[in-house]
């Protein structure tokens, strides 16, 4: 019998979280910037097995941004932070690749790789904010299919720029002094369409080759992308036939792009309520729903649109026509918001409502959330689970109860299998494209 | 009775060194350059060692030829954020080029590396001398040395706005009221300048310290006008300490024309002592390191001082070689200097060689002799403190244990620390947020 499939988890870091979280007596108004709070998160997720954690991003805000977005720490200084109190979690970080250049996001992934030992992780974004552009010279925010070319040609030109030091180029010999082997050192010469990049990166690869490559998009392009490139795909399913789907369709692009299905991960996220009964998960619920006001809530709306405002339009009338506006930002989801307010025929309020405290499938006692989590693992919809806890207890809880069930269903692990994110996540260590070069007789050893 | 004016001391972690052969040395890890643990232990020591701050050079190109440190390192924004993780008082310094990145995100990662440390973190402000550099990052043409400056110049005036995005009681996150933030102490620069459009709010706000402290390295006329406006400390280095006096008295100077005190600016000359317990152990040190360097090695050195002429012709144990006028019309003051000593001394080509390629440093000798030697210098106005390179193996760990106490012992040198934040370590002023009771207050 060949080795049993295994769930993984991550542990998405996000401070005071979404909606208005902040408000809830049991949260630090302050954990967005508290060292201490990602040091405790990072290490509880540690102590639970988990995978990574991930931090996400954004590079504009307004006022009617969230407190989240407001004021906090930025992706690569904090994980590296907590790269060097950790030993075996995965440290991921959001780097757009549109406001950046190759050789420094190569450099900084490169480096939190070796702080870490082999832990690092990129997740790839492109941007969705038009008003980014506005923090980075003006130039008119790229289209969504040329933020997506930007994107691919970016990506080789990272990999490209990892590769610039074979794995044993590095002699050391101080007999001989000979301190690295000139053949074993390349440079990329890349020249392409957005980007032209000489090399070679002045740090080599860490243990586990090269960090590791997430991506987000949903859309068609960021399906496309991410079976090309990524070894590992987020997603944020509402069901878990959405779930299944998305899983479906990138495990087959992956294939058809003659890659092997089982190295491209496939992580919903996931936000989760947990309680000793299912009424008791349902009153927390409750809880954290009622500290949203209707005016954060068309706010939170409006991110999603350009920072439309939606306080001009009468809050309990049918959700207004907005045309094509949300296309150029968070295309599939402001697709589904639209598609669903037609077909439920919903308020402007009801949206605004549900977007800003959406209900998760994850809501009840301990066994409740491991069977869905199981089920969900069973039946293709995800290979592992990004976690964010609703309320201020929920990600500990799921730790202490949650982890355990699944470790007694042996689903998931009770040991790290290794101290590198690729040998946990299972996927395998890419060879230097150089050595592979020469091993295939292409370019001279 | 005024406290008596206090030393500043700040550790370069280095990696194998800035030479291209101190790697070899059998007590030195030759992996040094990306050995997390050993880096985390050299914070500890210099943290140990009261020191204020440690810090990171950087470059952005390399070739087969540059020295074994710059090939494989960590980047400065990484390395400093772990080691701020795992220390508490000790200030956390890293250059970044101006040149090669964009203001939003240097303005980002640099608040982000403060708050972290809770208001330790400072950038070096270069603005990246090597050519080769544009190569890397889309080959447009590397902008010449006085545009360099004009960029570096804008570039620092957006950062510094951005920083003050948040005034600093802006976030008010009261959980009754469901007020997160006052939205009139949230402010958006909407710079529009020259060389850089950038709309704001930064989205992270000031930590203790208000703004990381600034550091500029500049020699050149113009370096130096940009260090004496815009900086908060100064990095120089210099043989004599005449030289030393009178680059600190300039800066100073200029400082003060430009509506700044004196004491706004530290000057810091960096300095790579080889301390021994007794004077025949340092000079060990000194010759170890001396002869790392191969011969081969050391005569091409040598070859450039004198229009890079070939001196492995010569036998490398007979006396140096009679070179005539050679040199006289690119390094003349270097090359004479050379040829005499070499006269005087009797020195064979191999020792002339390998003592050119590894200068004898000033600050040589037992602790007290080096001791006296950093307060001779700090005395006489040549510096407010000092960088200190390591330039044998557990240099920085000889500085601690052994120079250390005796500057704290003369009362020049901190016992403690006073503060937690690396302005306040430093004797700096907290810059007041230019938004703050709606004037414009900003900086010369």
């Amino acid at each position: 019998m060949g080795n049993q499939r295994k769930l993984k988890l991550g542990a998405i870091l996000h401070g005071v979280g979404g909606g208005s979280l902040w408000r809830h007596p049991d949260m630090p108004a302050d954990a967005s910037v508290s060292l201490a709070y990602y040091k405790h998160q990072a290490q509880k997720a540690e102590a639970g097995k988990f995978d990574f954690v991930f931090v996400a991003d954004g590079l504009y805000i307004t006022e009617k941004s969230i407190p989240h977005f407001l004021n906090r720490f930025e992706p690569i200084t904090i994980l590296s932070a907590l790269g060097a109190v950790t030993n075996h979690i995965g440290l991921i970080g959001t780097l757009s690749t549109s406001y950046s250049e190759p050789f420094t996001v190569a450099r900084q992934f490169s480096s939190i790789d070796h702080i870490s030992k082999g832990r690092a992780g990129w997740n790839v974004v492109t941007s969705p904010l038009e008003g980014s552009a506005l923090n980075f010279g003006g130039k008119p925010h790229p289209s969504h299919p040329d933020r997506y070319r930007i994107a691919e040609e970016f990506l080789e030109v990272v990999k490209g720029l990892w590769d610039s030091w074979e794995d044993d180029a590095f002699v050391r010999d101080k007999a001989s002094g000979v301190f690295f082997d000139p053949n074993k050192l390349h440079r990329l010469n890349h020249k392409g369409e957005f980007f032209s990049v000489q090399g070679p990166l002045n740090i080599a690869r860490s243990k586990q080759g090269q960090p590791v490559v997430f991506q987000a998009g949903s859309s068609d392009s960021g399906r496309s992308l991410a079976a090309k490139t990524a070894d590992a795909v987020f997603t944020g399913p509402e069901s878990l036939e959405e779930a299944k789907e998305f899983y479906r369709d990138v495990k087959q692009r992956t294939a058809r792009n003659g890659r092997n299905p089982a190295h491209t991960l496939i992580f919903p996220g996931i936000s989760v309520i947990i309680g000793r009964t299912q009424a008791e998960a349902e009153e927390k619920y409750h809880q954290v729903a009622q500290l949203v006001t209707i005016e954060y809530a068309l706010d939170h709306l409006g991110r999603f649109f350009e920072h439309h405002d939606f306080s001009q339009y009468p809050l309990d009338e049918p959700f207004p026509d907005l045309g094509n506006l949300g296309q150029n930002s968070f295309r599939s989801t402001t697709d589904k918001i639209k598609q669903r307010a037609k077909a439920e025929n919903l308020t402007l309020r009801e949206v605004a409502l549900q977007a800003a405290t959406p209900r998760s499938p994850f809501i009840g006692t301990p066994e409740q959330v491991a069977d869905q989590l199981v089920q969900w693992f069973e039946e293709e919809a995800a290979d592992g689970f990004i976690v964010g806890g609703a309320t201020p207890d929920s990600f500990d809880l799921f730790v202490e109860q949650v982890v355990p069930i699944l470790q007694a269903r042996g689903v998931f692990r009770t040991e790290y299998e290794s101290d590198t994110l690729r040998g946990n996540l299972g996927i395998p260590i890419p060879e230097n494209r150089y050595t592979s070069k020469k091993h295939a007789g292409i370019i001279p050893t | 009775m005024t406290a008596q004016r206090q030393l500043k001391l700040g550790a370069i972690l280095h990696g194998v060194g800035s030479s291209t052969s101190l790697w070899r040395h059998p007590d030195m890890p030759a992996d040094a350059s990306v050995n997390i643990d050993l880096y985390k232990q050299w914070v500890k020591k210099a943290e140990a060692g009261k020191f204020d701050f440690v810090f990171i050079a950087d470059g952005l190109y390399i070739t087969e030829n540059s020295i074994p440190h710059f090939l494989n390192r960590f980047e400065p924004l990484t390395i400093l954020s772990a080691l701020a993780a795992v220390s508490s008082n000790i200030g956390l310094v890293g250059t970044v080029s101006t040149s090669y990145s964009e203001p939003f995100n240097i303005a980002r990662q640099f608040g982000s590396l403060d708050m972290i440390s809770g208001g330790r973190a400072g950038w070096n402000v270069v603005t990246t001398p090597l050519e080769g550099t544009a190569l890397n990052f889309g080959g447009r043409a590397h902008p010449e040395h006085d545009k360099r400056y004009e960029i570096a110049t804008e570039y620092l005036e957006v950062v510094r706005g951005l920083w003050d995005s948040w005034e600093d009681d802006a976030f008010v996150r009261n959980k009754e009221t469901g007020q997160f933030f006052d939205p009139a102490k949230l402010h958006t620069l909407n710079h529009q300048g020259t060389y850089f459009s950038v709309k704001g709010p930064l989205n992270i706000a000031r930590s203790r310290q208000g703004h990381p402290v600034i550091f500029q390295a500049g020699s050149s006329n113009v370096g130096r006008d940009f260090a004496a406006k815009q900086a908060d400390a100064v990095f120089t280095g210099h043989e004599t300490l005449q030289e030393a006096v009178a680059f600190y008295e300039d800066v100073k100077q200029r400082a003060v024309s430009f509506g700044r005190k004196r004491e706004d600016v530290l000057i810091f000359p960096g300095i790579g002592p080889i301390i021994g317990r007794t004077r025949e152990e340092a000079e060990r040190k000194y010759e170890e390191v001396v002869n790392l360097v191969s011969v081969e090695e050391a005569l091409k050195y040598l070859g450039r001082f004198f229009e890079h002429h070939d001196f492995s012709q010569y036998d490398v144990d007979a006396p140096f070689p009679d070179v005539g006028d050679l040199g006289r019309n690119s390094f003349q003051f270097g090359t004479d200097r050379i040829k005499a000593n070499a006269r005087e001394k009797g020195l064979t080509l191999r020792q002339v060689a390998l003592s050119v390629a590894t200068p004898r440093p000033g600050f040589l000798g037992t602790p007290e002799e080096v001791a006296d030697r950093v307060q001779e210098w700090f005395e006489a106005g040549a510096a407010d403190g000092f960088i200190i390179s390591s330039v044998v193996p557990r240099g920085l760990e000889d500085f601690v244990e052994l120079v250390v106490p005796i500057l704290q012992r003369r009362g020049l040198f901190r016992e403690e620390y006073a503060h937690d934040t690396l302005r306040e370590n430093l004797g700096l002023k907290i810059p007041v947020n230019r938004y703050a009771a709606g004037k414009v207050t900003g900086r010369v």
